[in-house]
């Protein structure tokens, strides 16, 4: 590795399985609504993208609430994968996503093979959609989701046919409900995924000892933020041992310190989650204490850390 | 505007009954704000409480400064409870939509249940109209702190209490005054309700709105992480199906709009009972 001299800009510059991103750092599905929600807070120009709330091809009602509780260094949600629907995606969500100049990776998902191929084929040949990113582990649906994503047998299946449908880029992101998270990164890139994103919550579950009932209406939920980082590192680690897709890294990321956590476990690309509930802010932060990380190790390019942790 | 700043914190209080009394100079925040609207406070700059918290403007008491009055309920309040005058902290707001403001010839009806009072005591404040407040609660103890109720004896027209063990003003729930004194107005237009607490008396207190055909506006609670539209985790159910979010669309809404049915069992059996009748 070329040491620089103190003070000289980094170079963030990834090509993610060929999409060209300004940075490393993302927003992780639905912690950012489509964009719009935060943009107040965040120009989504500096940001490397945006990957959107998850879409499916009928609008989604949701759970009832409580829908979410928090826990410590982190907190349980089940929403329901809530959303309006791909056709009001495409026609009310994206155009104004379209305005800045970052990447755009849409976050889908079914409730059957079929669904999932289906969206697919509605954000094939639509402008301004740089990969797509394939939800196979939403523990928070009954049917669907996460069913896909803990069955390998199942997550073949679904990505290969995802991947027949579209010539975008494909992401698959992968469930940590599951003994070896290798098994099923292997099957997405035989499946002919171009990256993979780890990791989606961890089932989880909380209860009011007064009364007696779960927290949640859904009963269980997905556990996000900085209590699940430690998972969500060794996660991307493995994975990016076992296979050569690039990997965007995800779970609990708060500060640039977080982010460079995963880049050297394996990831080439971050995605910045529950911290934008706790500071909207979140994702120019993480930014730029990435950056100062690397001007302060003098490191001229992100790319020469990816996958550099040094195991003895 | 800037919604997210650091507030340092100007004074800092017990105000008796389990209530504290915190005032942020944040005058971005105290220019724009209006009844029913809140904002997400950091108890801490840790990981852990790891989410701000809403609370509802109780008051702008200067061009330059917030109040916001809170009880003591679990582990972000207690935490509060520990911020100093001179600290500073992470305050994210105005958020969500508040109360309309009535015109001048309006009646307004507010009605508070538990610690639903603070947003109330903001409206209060602002109004130009004549105005009776209606507060219940289990007993004495459990109203607001007597300062506050002050505040509220000077702003409104009048002030009923209802208290369930008759410890002050009539014995019963707010909801049983509130009907007989709607059912007795002669004109009964002109007339808003406001109304901020617990889910069973807000379902209860529409109730009678729809049956005296009265425009009602309620303020909603739920748990929220993020305050600004995004984490989805802060739904309220609608009568024509699906969610709204009470931080984006609510946290007041339209009390026709809400299907009230989704979470309560009969909170006031013998009032619905009562109103069933009427309805026949």
């Amino acid at each position: 590795m070329k040491k620089i001299p103190i003070k000289v800009k980094p170079n963030l510059n990834i090509n993610f399985a060929g999409i060209k991103l300004k940075n490393p750092v993302l927003t992780a599905s639905g912690t950012f609504g489509y964009g719009e929600e935060l943009a107040e807070f965040v120009d989504l120009n500096l940001l490397g993208g945006v990957i959107v709330k998850g879409i499916s091809l009928t609008p989604i009602k949701g759970n009832p609430p409580p829908r979410i509780w928090e826990t410590p260094s982190g907190m349980l949600n089940a929403i329901g994968l809530e959303n309006p629907g791909v056709d009001v995606f495409l026609t009310e969500k994206l155009p104004y996503l379209r305005k800045f100049d970052t990447a755009v990776i849409v976050n889908i998902f079914g409730y059957s093979l079929d669904e999932y191929v289906k969206v697919t084929e509605c954000l094939e040949g639509v402008q301004g959609i740089s990969a797509i990113e394939v939800n196979i582990s939403c523990p928070n649906v009954k049917a669907g989701g996460m069913a896909f994503g803990t069955d390998v047998h199942a997550t073949s299946e679904l990505l290969s046919a995802v991947r027949k449908a579209t010539n975008l880029p494909i992401i698959a992101k992968l469930s940590p409900n599951v003994t070896d998270v290798t098994e099923f990164a292997k099957a997405a890139q035989d499946a002919g995924c171009n990256g993979l994103s780890l990791i989606n919550t961890l089932l989880g579950m909380a209860i009011d000892v007064r009364c007696r009932r779960p927290r949640l209406a859904n009963c269980t939920g997905g556990l996000s933020g900085p209590a699940i980082r430690p998972i969500a590192v060794r996660m991307v680690w493995q994975a990016a041992k076992a296979v050569s897709l690039p990997i965007i890294g995800m779970g609990g990321i708060m500060t640039g310190d977080d982010a460079l956590e995963f880049i050297l476990a394996g990831a080439s690309a971050i995605a910045v989650g529950t911290a934008n509930f706790a500071n909207p802010r979140a994702t120019l932060d993480v930014l730029e204490g990435l950056e100062n990380l690397l001007i302060e190790q003098r490191v001229g390019t992100i790319q020469d850390l990816i996958g550099k942790v040094n195991v003895r | 505007m800037n919604r997210l700043s650091k507030a340092t914190v100007l004074s800092h209080k017990s105000v008796g009954r389990g209530y504290y009394r915190i005032v942020l100079n944040a005058p971005e925040i105290a220019s724009a704000a209006r009844p029913g609207q809140f904002v997400m406070l950091r108890v801490s700059e840790n990981l852990d409480p790891l989410l701000a918290r809403p609370f509802g403007i109780s008051d702008v008491p200067t061009k330059s400064s917030v109040e916001i009055l809170y009880r003591v309920v679990g582990r972000g309040t207690t935490m509060l409870t520990g911020r100093k005058a001179g600290e500073q902290l992470g305050v994210l707001g105005p958020l969500g939509r508040g109360f309309p403001l009535p015109e001048k010839n309006t009646t307004l009806v507010m009605v508070a249940g538990g610690s639903g009072f603070p947003p109330l005591h903001f409206l209060s404040r602002q109004v130009g109209c004549s105005s009776h407040l209606f507060l219940g609660s289990r007993d004495r103890a459990c109203l607001p702190p007597a300062g506050i109720l002050k505040n509220f004896r000077s702003s409104c027209t009048r002030v009923h209490i209802a208290t369930e063990d008759g410890s002050m003003g009539t014995k019963g729930m707010t909801t049983d005054i509130l009907n007989v004194f709607v059912t007795k107005l002669e004109k009964k237009f002109n007339i808003v309700l406001c109304a901020c607490g617990p889910h069973s008396m807000l379902a209860a207190v529409s109730r009678i709105a729809t049956v005296h055909a009265i425009p009602c506006y309620v303020s909603m609670e739920e748990r929220m992480a993020c305050g600004l539209g995004a984490c989805m985790g802060c739904s309220i159910p609608m009568k024509r199906g699906g969610y709204k979010r009470a931080c984006k669309e609510g946290p007041v809404f339209d009390a026709q709009e809400i299907d009230w049915s989704e979470r309560v069992a009969l909170p006031f059996p013998q009032m619905n009972k009562r109103l069933n009748t009427r309805e026949r």
